[in-house]
């Protein structure tokens, strides 16, 4: 028999789930909170930068009172191509006047559930969701407490890529190493003031970098850099398919361990005076979803609703991660349909009322406007021939020990002409790429 | 470093209970052993004397969820039974 009664229980406190729960609580709804680590962020991992406007409405005061890491002013993407790195820098102090930072989600999810809590939201550690039934007037969460099935009018399945809410409730469908990326990443104990020099960085400023093209020619697989006040985070992330099949570590003689690859991509010249460090504080895995808009995983049932990572909601735009932000607006689309169903209380409508009001926001219209993206980076060739071809125009431009004479574009010419790549391929691929950004 | 020296700065509250599981008697039809070189954790070793050839170890899991998808979820493959660990176990980040 179920013990307790909300109006909502949120389960996963991520920020998804706390935004949701955050905003819900604030509007006078008994909320439940349930996380099943100890302490707030304990499970949580992330490898990308808060594009923060997304709490102006819900904690206008979180520049100020969050723990949070560094202010983003500055982007960089790196394409190496054997001894070569050909790299795109944007420094912008406008970006100062935007709330994008650094995180480290140890402390930064702890505060908010603090601060949701604060706001009247129940937050029951400690305990794993093992699954949740629609009922005729309500659902229940079954947890692994003592009496622990919470019955409520809906339920926010906040619980991270691999969705326990959405497996047993049968809402996602199972998913394939098509369908996620793992990540692998090192927290690493540098300093301040290493950072800040070797950076180039004010110490509250903080820079992202994001690598391609290592090992050449492997699709997909990407590295990345962010500062933090004191630390550093180095990353690698890969398709599975990809990682299954790349090179001949493994026992089928196919196959990369991607620390492996991390390991060997500090290594790089172009790489270590960034990362060395001997004090690594944490070593850290995770999948990432990587769907494209058309290959989006279902994300409601008639009382449920998928939020953040459970629904899939990442994009990986090749020049940055989006997703926390992503995961936040889910949540705050969820609390607003919990709100309209309350109005009229049609509860066996909330999940479409979440899913339609989702599809009109932001989060879903860029998705759909990146629909292609996913597969272009998918392109060999962006990850070879390309950075090949920008490597030699640029070595013919600056080495002495090459023939400089003639135009910059002749020899970007010259340089294509020696690539794999063909004039169709270079168009088809342009073509593309415009149409996917 | 290698991985191994990399799981010396991850902490754990081990359960008594496996979250994850193993069913031997499916390795060994499977070919590539992905597991092998896809877990992040090396929670998967390669021992002869195992059947299928695979020893698993729940303990160092840092609770990706990679098995899930490369080995449950593969048709073709199914050795592991995947679930999240009871609540308050299991590993501990404090950088994430």
């Amino acid at each position: 028999m179920t013990d307790v009664a909300f109006d909502v229980v949120v389960v996963g406190a991520g920020r998804a789930g706390v935004a949701a729960a955050y905003k819900l609580a604030d509007e006078g709804f008994e909320v439940a909170l349930v996380e099943r680590a100890k302490q707030p962020g304990m499970k949580n991992v992330t490898g990308g930068v808060l594009y923060g406007s997304i709490l102006d409405d819900l904690v206008p005061e979180f520049p100020e009172e969050a723990p949070l890491e560094r202010h983003v002013v500055e982007h960089n993407i790196k394409l190496l191509h054997g001894d070569a790195e050909v790299s795109i820098g944007y420094r912008d102090l406008e970006l100062r006047e935007e709330p994008n930072y650094t995180l480290i989600l140890g402390k930064f999810d702890r505060w908010f559930v603090d601060r949701a809590v604060e706001k009247g939201v129940t937050f029951l550690s400690e305990t794993t969701v093992q699954d949740v039934t629609q009922e005729e007037s309500r659902a229940v969460v079954h947890t692994d407490r003592e009496n622990g099935d919470i019955a409520c009018d809906a339920v926010i399945g906040a619980d991270g890529v691999n969705t326990t809410v959405g497996r047993k409730t049968g809402i996602q469908r199972t998913m394939r190493n098509e369908d996620m990326a793992l990540s692998v990443k090192k927290v690493i104990d540098v300093g301040r003031k290493t950072i800040d020099q070797r950076f180039n960085l004010d110490s509250d400023e903080g820079a992202a970098y994001i690598y391609t093209g290592f090992p050449q020619g492997a699709a997909t697989i990407g590295y990345f850099i962010y500062t933090f006040d004191e630390y550093i985070s180095v990353g690698a992330v890969g398709g599975l398919e990809t990682l299954r099949w790349l090179g001949d570590e493994g026992y089928g003689e196919t196959g990369t361990p991607l620390y492996s690859l991390l390991e060997d991509f500090m290594e790089l010249d172009n790489v270590r005076p960034y990362v060395q460090g001997d004090a690594v504080e944490e070593y850290q895995g995770i999948l990432v979803p990587e769907h494209s808009y058309d290959t989006l995983p279902d994300r409601h049932d008639r009382r449920v609703a998928l939020v953040g990572d459970a629904a899939g909601l990442v994009l990986n735009k090749g020049y940055t991660f989006r997703g926390l932000d992503y995961g936040i607006k889910s949540g705050l689309v969820a609390a607003e349909a919990v709100m309209e169903c309350a109005e009229d209380g049609d509860w066996d409508a909330f999940g479409r009322r979440y899913d339609t009001s989702l599809e009109d926001s932001y989060v879903l219209q860029d998705m759909k406007q990146h629909r292609h993206l996913p597969k272009f980076l998918k392109n060999e060739r962006m990850y070879d021939a390309y950075p090949g071809i920008a490597t030699e125009t640029l070595r013919r431009m600056y080495s002495a020990e090459t023939d400089a004479s003639g135009l910059t574009w002749r020899q970007a010419y010259r340089a294509f002409r020696r690539s794999d790549a063909g004039v169709l391929d270079l168009l088809k691929d342009g073509y593309r790429g415009l149409r996917s950004l | 470093m290698s991985v191994q020296d990399d799981l010396e700065t991850v902490e754990w509250d081990v359960s008594e209970d496996a979250h994850i599981t193993v069913d031997n008697e499916q390795c060994i039809t499977c070919e590539d052993k992905p597991c092998l070189h896809l877990c992040p954790a090396e929670c998967f070793d390669y021992q002869e004397d195992q059947e299928g050839g695979i020893y698993f170890a729940y303990e160092p899991c840092v609770e990706c969820g990679a098995c899930m998808v490369f080995c449950a979820n593969d048709p073709d493959k199914g050795a592991v039974s995947w679930s999240k660990a009871e609540g308050g176990k299991g590993v501990e980040f404090d950088f994430g």
